[in-house]
């Protein structure tokens, strides 16, 4: 009876393991043919005849959008798709430059507040009606308008009288932007904000039909109704099954727009998804699952895409309570004898890059912040953490008792555990863990009553590291930290209205450098993308804000080699 | 007369599913409202404009028992509100999209489940102590043992990664992609029926009645089919109530895995999100699910159990 | 004399159980029913009485090939039963029935008496007309004594008296030779008893069957059979023509039934009470005693009862006992000092 039920447990564990996927098969056998070799034609294009017949991608998404009003769309797989089916006034190449949109040009005033854009002249919408300035200025109205209820319309706060629209203050009328002509519209800004072109790229800043929208209400966004001005029109909305958007001809480009059609999928599960990958259902992944990493990277090294990203993960001190409250050299103790090479390349396993300050490199030019113990060896940051232990009055007798709180997830327990222990070998520190829902976790955050040592992470919305630095401001609605640093403040001041962008950059880099040396909060890692992506699929390109816009993108027939190495 | 009695049984529930549900919606919509942070808390903070604009649209601004007595008054009328999450859609249409999904899968799962859950115990009851019966039932308790998360990325794996032959997730309500679902959720479900089933078949071929069968000279046949079937299977009835509401209401595992938009996903989803209309309207629209099927497994009940029926029972 | 319709040779019926674990199986052999031999005339009555456990229903089962025999033959109207296999035996039910020992259990809960009844006629004659079907059930339940308008109703309806003529019409209902009433009263009322005996006894003769009629005490049986059988551990004790059984036994242990039938006179009770020699229970069936299987618990033991089994014989009168000092005893008189 024993070597039976034995038998049979050893049967459900080796079923169990190769479940999560790490230990299956390797790949399938011949079951995705090669791409034959690119070949671009003088102006750029793709040669035709190295295109497959059917230029159609599916894209796993993530979460199922919340809604595909781009008013009212925050969420990125709903602004990924939003992306597609509308253009701004500026938009982004594949690289995620800063391109014209339907503005053809514009110019910005002397005191960087003023900006002018001139449209161009053949734009319609998808259903023929002619495009022009008052739609985007009927589309910034009404995202600002406190009776269209966008949280997405924080973003636009750099524009004139914003705040006191969306306060109810001031009428709608009075926001900082105006219409010069048919084809001319001039936005005024509160201060310089040099991210402000890379914003009207975003769903917020989209235009939308006027007539559509007053005569549907908040039905307008269904397929059927949807009217868009981009290179995609919705043609079909599934929740949770797909949404499909087919290419809109009468789109300026058009003409250079391969992809016939996209479907998106929401893919909730990322183990999942990677299947759905593997049996040829998608061509894209939204990601891949962090603990399948390692066996990607072994059996689909072709199709694994890794790229920098713009967030960052990092541990933050709560300044308010003990022990941390006026406790510099404990927390630099702490920060110290982190050892974020092992974190990475041992504990995550994730293709992370590890991290010594806050903002990720690769942002918009910025050369983040690079504190002096980057350079050392570990044993060294761990000696002078010692050292810094003892002076806040710890030893081994009188260990540091601390918590790290994190909102459940495998990943923030891993790290949180390695650091635990990192701590406790290189101080004897005794930390305890403590998991909490995402929910309860922020309201403990943002109460800072219960918080020591908790997880946080940032993934900047635009193209600017101010994004970054923005939120250890004074009073900032999501500074957990209780950070308040008047020099800090006074530099962050300074770089709002900083016109000349080598200066506001080194304005930034100091700002950075005085958070770091007040020890706030802990740096692990920067974020990369990690995707999987068909080999056929081609003309995207990396970029660290992740937009990949399907219209540049088309698709590769195969290679006929393919069938004659299936068959030995 | 007897269906007298049925109708007037069924009016009864029906009214007491009233203040059943006055109570569920009470407490859900107390429950979700203690939760901390609320539908609009995000890592990326609203400036307080704007988060004043929405608390305001969705009456969040509003004492809770006034909130409490509003969303009375509106579920009364049917209608379970604009869904906080997903914007673009109301809970009604979410439901009216999500439960069809989930109850067919669910529903095609018990039927498959209940077919061979039966024929299985059966066989096993009739083979009692043999190979077979120890065999049959080794794999059954099998499928009970091992969880359907395991068992779903295998039989994806398999079938779809490998072999081809299904797709690896997604709906578009086509067989082909219906087959994993269901057969992965009623997998535990058959090894539950199975067990069931041998159990009280074995009691029943024991009792007199089935000898007396035998020795009317019914064929071994008719005498499982018209004696011992039904009483048989009563336990599996009464396990069935619970199991059918767990199994068409979606089992958010199931839907994650295999991509299928049930309505366990959104339930879950909405918790997380506090998305309270599309919480609440997934409870209560439960709360009426389970109602009704444990209504008709007490009728299925009277079916085969004369001794319960309701006409008798004035 | 008529041709015997029913013979039964040499019957034994054997149970195999096993115990211990997977490992270590161990069997046990139960010999319920132990090499019964008798004949059964057309239109007589036979009642077989032994305590429970004796093999009585196991013997009545077998007969009927419920049970597999594991030795011996029955021979019915010169066919031989046992060797026929599923179907075939099948078929002979509609000669051979059997009305069981508790009445509301032995009907199906979820039928209803016209169904119960109605349905071997639907298994044997499935072409037979829904009217006629009908017909016939409504027949049957007057000829029990049941009300035709109750065909309708379900068992858990009726009493445990109503529930065995219900089963008594569906046994009867094929027309069959013979008829085995396995205990048919013992779960019954004393005043219903009577009722179902002497239904079954009108029945009897007025259609002809042959009857097998299975009780655990001598009184049940004395009114309805013509000779009588007892049974001890699954062997026949004594066979005996009534009137002489009743008057004088032959057997020690059917002495020994008679003494415990039960006596309405509290006083004569006391007194058949001290008077019984029943002493102890009845041995395990896994350990038989050696010599005759009653010796350990018989007043009347020898020497030789320990050593020698007693067969079945012949007495001079035609009945048959199984007991060595058959011819020395005279029981009777034990009967009248008790009674």
């Amino acid at each position: 009876m024993f070597a039976r039920s034995c038998s049979v447990l050893c049967c459900v564990m080796a079923l169990s393991a190769c479940g999560d996927g790490q230990n299956d098969f390797g790949r399938p056998q011949g079951k995705r043919a090669q791409p034959v070799q690119l070949v671009l034609l003088e102006d750029g294009r793709p040669a035709p005849e190295v295109l497959a017949e059917e230029q159609v991608v599916y894209r796993g998404n993530g979460e199922e959008p919340e809604t595909l009003d781009p008013h009212l769309a925050q969420g990125v797989p709903a602004t990924r798709i939003l992306r597609d089916l509308f253009e701004g006034l500026t938009a982004e190449s594949a690289a995620g430059d800063l391109v014209p949109g339907a503005a053809l040009r514009w110019n910005i005033s002397r005191d960087a507040r003023t900006y002018t854009f001139y449209l161009r002249r053949d734009l319609v919408w998808s259903n023929g009606d002619p495009l022009r300035a008052d739609d985007f200025v009927y589309g910034l109205q009404r995202a600002i308008d406190p009776e269209t209820n966008s949280s997405a319309a924080r973003t636009l706060l750099p524009i004139l009288n914003a705040r006191e629209v969306l306060a109810g203050e001031l009428p709608v009328e009075e926001l900082g932007i105006s219409l010069l002509d048919e084809f001319t519209m001039q936005i005024t800004l509160t201060g310089p904000t040099p991210y402000f072109l890379g914003l009207l790229a975003s769903p917020v800043a989209f235009p939308v039909h006027k007539g559509n929208v007053e005569a549907l209400g908040d039905q307008f966004s269904k397929p059927g109704n949807l009217i868009s001005n981009g290179a995609f029109v919705l043609t079909e909305w599934t929740p949770r099954v797909s949404i499909v958007l087919e290419k809109n001809p009468r789109y300026r480009q058009a003409e250079t727009t391969l992809i016939e059609r996209v479907v998106y999928t929401p893919t909730e599960d990322r183990a999942a998804e990677v299947k759905q990958f593997r049996s040829g259902a998608l061509d894209w992944t939204n990601e891949v699952p962090n603990n399948q990493f390692k066996w990607l990277q072994a059996n689909y090294p072709d199709e694994l895409v890794t790229s920098p990203w713009m967030g960052s993960y990092f541990l933050g001190f709560n300044l308010t309570q003990e022990p941390f409250i006026d406790n510099p050299s404990l927390r630099m103790a702490l920060i110290l004898s982190v050892d974020r090479q092992i974190i990475t390349e041992k504990v995550t396993q994730f293709g992370e890059k590890p991290s010594f300050a806050l903002v990720p490199p690769g942002i918009d030019g910025y050369v983040p912040f690079s504190p002096e113990y980057a350079d050392w060896a570990q044993e060294e940051r761990d000696h002078e953490a010692r050292r810094l232990y003892e002076q806040a009055g710890y030893s081994e007798e009188n260990p540091l008792r601390v918590e790290i709180r994190y909102n459940t997830s495998d990943n923030n327990k891993k790290i949180a555990l390695a650091v635990a222990s990192m701590w406790k070998q290189a101080l004897g520190v005794n930390a305890t863990l403590v998991n909490e829902e995402f929910r309860v976790f922020l309201q403990n955050r943002e109460q800072k009553l219960v918080t020591q040592v908790f997880s946080a992470g940032w993934i900047s919305d635009y193209n600017d590291p101010y994004s970054f630095l923005e939120m250890f401001r004074t009073g900032h609605g999501r500074n957990d930290y209780g950070y308040s640093n008047e020099t800090f403040d006074a530099l962050l001041d300074e770089v709002g209205t900083e016109r000349v962008r080598a200066r506001r950059e080194r304005l930034m880099f100091e700002a950075e450098r005085v958070l770091m040396s007040d020890h706030v909060i802990i740096p692990i890692f920067t974020y990369v993308t990690k995707r999987l992506v068909n080999p056929h699929l081609k003309g995207w390109q990396n970029n660290v804000m992740d937009h990949h816009p399907t219209q540049t993108m088309f698709k590769l027939k195969s290679s006929e080699m393919s069938s004659a190495e299936k068959n030995p | 007369m007897k269906q007298a009695g049925v109708f007037r049984h069924a009016a009864v529930r029906l009214l007491g599913l009233i203040p059943t549900l006055l109570v569920l919606i009470t407490i859900a919509f107390f429950l979700i409202r203690i939760a901390p942070g609320g539908p609009f808390d995000a890592e990326k903070v609203l400036p307080p404009e704007i988060r004043a604009n929405l608390d305001a649209n969705y009456h969040l601004d509003e004492p809770l028992l006034q909130q409490y007595f509003r969303y009375l008054g509106q579920i009364v009328t049917g209608d379970f509100g604009p869904s906080f999450q997903y914007k673009d859609w109301t809970v009604n249409e979410l439901i009216a999209r999500g439960f069809p999904v989930s109850a067919t899968i669910g529903g095609l799962a018990m039927a498959l489940a209940f077919v061979l859950g039966t024929l299985i115990g059966t066989f096993a009851a009739l083979k009692q102590n043999s190979v077979i019966d120890y065999s049959v039932m080794g794999v059954a308790m099998l499928g009970i043992s091992i969880p359907n998360f395991v068992v779903a990325p295998l039989l994806i794996l398999g079938t779809a990664v490998y072999a081809g032959w299904l797709p690896a997730g997604g709906w578009d309500w086509s067989w082909q992609r219906m087959v994993l679902p269901v057969v992965t959720l009623a997998l535990p479900v058959v090894a539950y029926i199975a067990r069931l089933t041998r159990g009280s078949m074995i009691e029943v071929l024991h009792s007199n009645y089935i000898r007396t069968a035998r020795a009317k000279g019914l064929p071994e046949r008719q005498v499982i089919r018209r004696h011992a079937f039904k009483p048989a299977i009563l336990p599996v009835i009464s396990y069935m109530g619970p199991a059918t509401a767990a199994l068409i209401t979606g089992s958010v595992v199931i839907e994650r895995i295999y991509s299928i938009p049930g309505l366990g996903s959104y339930f879950v989803q909405g918790a997380l999100n506090r998305d309270y209309t599309l919480v609440l309207g997934v409870v209560i629209f439960y709360g009426i699910v389970i109602v009704v099927l444990n209504f008709i497994v007490d009728l299925l009940y009277a079916w085969l159990n004369p001794r319960i029926r309701y006409d008798e029972a004035q | 004399m008529n041709k015997p319709v029913l013979r039964v040779q040499d019957l034994a019926v054997t149970f195999t159980s096993y115990t211990g674990n997977l490992f270590q199986r161990r069997q046990r052999q139960l010999r319920a029913v132990d090499g019964i031999n008798f004949e059964l005339n057309p239109g007589e009555t036979l009642g077989i009485v032994g305590e429970s456990g004796s093999g009585k229903s196991t013997l009545a089962r077998a007969i009927l090939g419920l049970i597999a025999p594991g030795r011996g033959r029955v021979m019915w109207n010169g066919e031989e039963l046992t060797g026929l296999d599923e179907e075939a035996l099948r078929q002979k039910r509609k000669e051979l029935q059997i009305v069981f020992q508790d009445p509301v259990a032995s009907l199906d809960p979820r039928m209803t008496a016209g169904d119960i009844i109605a349905e071997p006629l639907w298994t044997f004659y499935p072409n037979m007309e829904r009217l006629q079907v009908e017909e016939r059930t409504r027949g049957m339940m007057k000829v029990v004594g049941l009300l035709p308008n109750q065909i309708n109703r379900y068992p858990h309806e009726f009493s445990g008296g109503q529930c065995q003529r219900i089963g008594i019409a569906r046994s009867l209902v094929l027309n069959p030779k013979l008829l085995i009433c396995d205990e048919p009263v013992s779960a019954l009322d004393v005043s219903i008893q009577a009722q179902i005996i002497n239904l079954l006894k009108d029945l009897q003769n007025k259609l002809g069957l042959a009857l097998i009629f299975i009780a655990h005490d001598l009184s049940v049986v004395r009114h309805i059979s013509d000779r009588v059988m007892v049974m001890y551990m699954g062997q026949a004790m004594e066979v005996s023509d009534k009137t002489k059984l009743y008057r004088r036994p032959l057997h020690p242990y059917t002495n020994a039934l008679m003494k415990s039938v039960p006596v309405p006179d509290p006083k004569l009770a006391a007194a058949a009470r001290q008077d019984s020699w029943l002493t102890g229970d009845m041995p395990s069936p896994y350990r038989r005693p050696k010599g005759c299987i009653f010796h350990n618990r018989c007043p009347f033991r020898v020497k030789r009862c320990e050593a020698d089994i007693p067969a079945l014989r012949r007495m001079e009168d035609g009945d048959w006992v199984a007991c060595h000092r058959a011819e020395e005893l005279d029981l009777s008189i034990q009967v009248a000092a008790s009674g």
